[in-house]
């Protein structure tokens, strides 16, 4: 068996259906005893974006697949999973099809790729796994074969992990990433010989949400200029055409004639077509002769034309800095506003957000310079590859690693520095920040019991208790908050107001040379975040 | 005969200026296109209730008074030959004073034999207060036009002021302070200090963490700068921050020992540049 194009779209949806129904299993490999890991879903969301892909050659596809991947990406396993197709759809350029050398070599490729995708690779993580699973499976005469020991090979690194990497035998678990790349696999062995058609359809997870539209740009009086934006599914229906026989360039050429700006291709019995027309109507009554609509979206073009105006005219007098941050939790997010963020992309620990997320955020500030605050050590990779792909403007990734460094930094900011003098201070600012969390354990370990609190800065749990007050109080003190000049307490969401102030006038009352400050921060998973500098 | 006139923007109360004999021009601000004159709108600042609107998020805006206001606050004086002194805010931060140029040139036309004259404090708020009342006291002395306008002279530049504040959409929002990094001290306890420079601008001369370091700043640049402290009064001014000029006022005793101190309420016409929770300090200093 030889893979094609074809093939190549159904190991990726193969590899995606089977992540999708573990993910959670995936999450919960979490070295830290609270549910913040996210593995799982960062690692589901970025193939899930390559299943869109199309193309008529193995290398089209594999490309393609690559270049929605990379855009989906979220997370650090993310990335470095996007880098893997990305890396094997260079093994596959030229060729139309592969065979085993061929598919052994590009897995060759993509784990080159990946290794170079994280400035220093640690071993004991995906990374590992990957290298000595496609090491194991080198040689394979068949792709059945390759994916036999590929797995096994990615199955006994897998299990040997913990012994690379501390922190995963204190916790107890094997490493998520290689977890779900070997999850991911089995989903491909399985769709070697099995077809997926149906995920063409965009799955809930994949649909960003709607962009803001100015309803007055189209008035009463408007007339109607550049017609509907008309995207849809169709599936062809056996009681209106003989699916075997059928010719779909029968309704593309229709379709040509209606509008312009046609996009249109056939994914079994699955039509895509995205169409610019002044009667949609029309369009839509007649491609109903051929089958059923899965999904319909129209959007007046003027809209879409104004807002594209708008930013035409931003553009041209972009502002030299601006910056986008990623938090989460309302007071947060508002926070970060009002300290200067032009953008704040929503996520954190357990929502990390996409390379495209990052794109669409540079769009919206245009800036001829922008300064990116990661704000977590999962989402610095994601926002170094969205650095990678933006051209229109010199994006600079300040590598944040907590909200708590993104939020002083960003008080630090002084536009008027040279910018290689404002990198230096921002990075040395969010590195004098002590950054202190508080969060419920859900499950047992040394320091704590199912449902007790956990303090923890980094990687080390500092204290624990049943009061999340008392916990955030004892943390405070013992990562020495008397000492600092500044206390900053973030209140999570699920911390009420009270609460809040009485371990605020409770801190101040310890630390009097300190400034205690309190702000709601909404932030999900944690009860207390606390920033120190 | 020797008039005197001031501004509110220099934190001057009624009852104060009363007892100077300042005639008192009063500058508005406006809340939500409601313009109000201090001290003609209302008879006592509530310095408490109004910096409490603006920590509710109201923000204020001020404006120039006009041609018209000047001429008749001053056409009495003209009209009756005196000799006028204005002891007035700092002119590098308002186009107001074109406005009175306008109206005092009309009325020398008119009134030869007056004379005018102007003491710019080059500054506002408390460092303006200290000075008004430095004038005040020359005034009282019996000391001529000339001679009082000979100390402003060299005097007027021996007048420190630092401050910081809390938060700095005021400021922005004013537009009046030049070299301001985003730091937000009720967002993260990061202070601009700024200071009233010899051109009489607001300039920003660097931050400080936390606001026990801003406190100990100021102390620490009266120590720094101050000169012949014990014959001058300190004046501490804050925007609705009893507490802690107190503090500050304590640590300068500590520090220095005894001093003359005096807590003023800054204006709310200046206050609204600053925002809530501003405590600046000011001095006789060997310069600015």
């Amino acid at each position: 068996m030889s893979l094609t194009a074809e093939r190549y779209l159904n190991l990726i949806r193969g590899g995606a259906a089977s992540l999708g129904g573990r993910r959670q299993e995936i999450n919960d490999l979490n070295v830290f005893p609270i549910p913040d890991g996210d593995t799982g879903d960062n690692m589901y969301m970025t193939i899930e974006a390559g299943t869109h892909a199309a193309g008529a050659t193995l290398d089209e596809m594999a490309e393609a697949v690559s270049s929605l991947m990379l855009l989906g990406a979220r997370g650090n396993s993310g990335v470095i999973l996007s880098r893997i197709f990305a890396g094997m759809s260079k093994g596959f350029k030229g060729l139309k099809e592969a065979d085993a050398a061929a598919f052994t070599a590009a897995m060759k490729a993509g784990v080159e790729e990946a290794y170079h995708a994280v400035s220093q690779p640690v071993e004991g993580t995906i990374l590992t796994v990957l290298r000595e699973g496609v090491d194991a499976a080198a040689g394979s005469d068949s792709l059945e074969e390759f994916f036999d020991l590929w797995i096994a090979g990615m199955d006994l690194s897998l299990q040997h992990t913990p012994e690379l990497l501390d922190v995963l035998k204190k916790a107890g678990v094997v490493d998520s990433g290689g977890a779900g790349l070997l999850c991911i696999a089995e989903g491909m062995r399985e769709a070697l010989h099995s077809r997926f058609t149906e995920s063409v359809i965009p799955s809930e997870a994949s649909v960003s949400p709607a962009p803001k539209v100015d309803f007055s740009a189209f008035t009463e009086d408007s007339v109607l200029e550049f017609g509907y934006c008309t995207e849809f599914l169709l599936r062809l229906q056996r009681s209106k055409v003989d699916l075997d026989r059928f010719d779909e360039t029968v309704i593309r050429d229709w379709l040509a004639t209606q509008g312009d700006s046609l996009v249109f291709f056939r994914d079994g019995s699955i039509i895509k077509v995205h169409v610019h027309t002044m009667d949609p109507g029309a369009v839509l009554s007649h491609c109903r002769e051929w089958g059923e609509f899965l999904t319909i979206k129209v959007e007046n073009m003027t809209l879409q034309h104004h807002e594209n105006h708008m930013d035409q005219r931003f553009k041209r007098s972009r502002k030299p800095l601006g910056v986008v941050v990623v938090a989460s939790g309302k007071g947060l997010c508002d926070n970060f506003r009002e300290m200067g963020a032009d953008a704040v992309i929503e996520g954190g620990q357990t929502m990390n957000p996409s390379v495209e997320r990052f794109l669409e955020a540079f769009d919206q500030v245009e800036a001829e310079t922008i300064l990116v605050f990661p704000n977590n050590s999962n989402i610095i990779l994601t926002a170094r590859q969205a650095a990678t792909l933006y051209k229109d403007a010199c994006i600079e990734v300040i590598p944040t690693h907590t909200l708590g460094e993104g939020y002083y930094a960003l008080a630090n900011l002084d536009p008027e520095l040279p910018m290689e003098e404002l990198k230096q201070a921002l990075t040395e600012a969010a590195a004098s920040v002590t950054t202190g969390l508080v969060s419920q354990a859900i499950r047992d370990t040394h320091e704590a019991k199912c449902g007790e609190y956990i303090g923890f800065s980094g990687k080390d749990i500092l204290t624990a208790g049943a009061e999340r007050a008392d916990v955030a109080a004892r943390l405070a003190t013992s990562l020495k908050a008397g000492e600092k000049d500044i206390l900053v307490i973030f209140t999570g969401a699920s911390v009420p107001a009270s609460e809040g102030e009485q371990l605020y006038a409770r801190l101040e009352k310890a630390f009097p040379t300190t400034e205690v400050i309190l702000r709601e921060g909404g932030q999900p998973v944690y009860d207390y975040l606390l920033v120190m500098c | 005969m020797l008039k005197i006139y001031t501004d509110t923007d220099t934190d001057i109360t009624p009852a104060l200026a009363a007892e100077y004999g300042y005639k008192l021009i009063s500058m508005p601000y406006s809340i939500d296109a409601q313009t109000t004159y201090p001290y003609v709108d209302f008879k006592t600042f509530d310095a408490h209730a109004f910096y409490d609107k603006l920590r509710s998020g109201v923000l204020p805006t001020t404006s120039a008074i006009s041609k018209e206001q000047y001429l008749n606050y001053f056409i009495r004086d003209f009209a009756a030959g005196n000799e006028i002194l204005y002891v007035h805010f700092s002119r590098a931060m308002t186009n107001t004073f074109d406005a009175m140029d306008q109206a005092i040139a009309e009325l020398k036309a008119q009134y030869p034999a007056a004379r005018f004259e102007d003491i710019d404090t080059k500054g506002i708020t408390t460092i303006s207060y200290a000075i008004v009342r430095e004038v005040g006291d020359l005034v009282k002395a019996g000391k001529t036009l000339d001679e009082i306008l000979s100390w402003a002279q060299t005097e007027v530049d021996k007048f420190a002021m630092y401050f910081f504040a809390d938060d700095l959409k005021f400021f922005r929002r004013s537009g009046r302070v030049s070299g301001l990094a985003a730091t937000m001290g009720t967002l993260i306890g990061v202070r601009p200090l700024i200071h009233m420079s010899q051109e009489g601008k607001m300039v920003s001369v660097g931050t400080a963490k936390g606001r026990p370091k801003a406190m100990a700043y100021l102390v620490d640049k009266l120590g720094e700068l101050g000169d012949d402290i014990q014959n001058h009064r300190i004046c501490i001014g804050h925007t609705d921050a009893p507490e802690i000029a107190k503090e500050i006022g304590r640590m300068i005793e500590e520090k220095y020992g005894p001093q003359q101190i005096e807590y003023v309420d800054v204006n709310p016409t200046a206050g609204s540049h600053c925002g809530p929770n501003g405590v600046g300090v000011c001095f006789h200093a060997k310069h600015r």
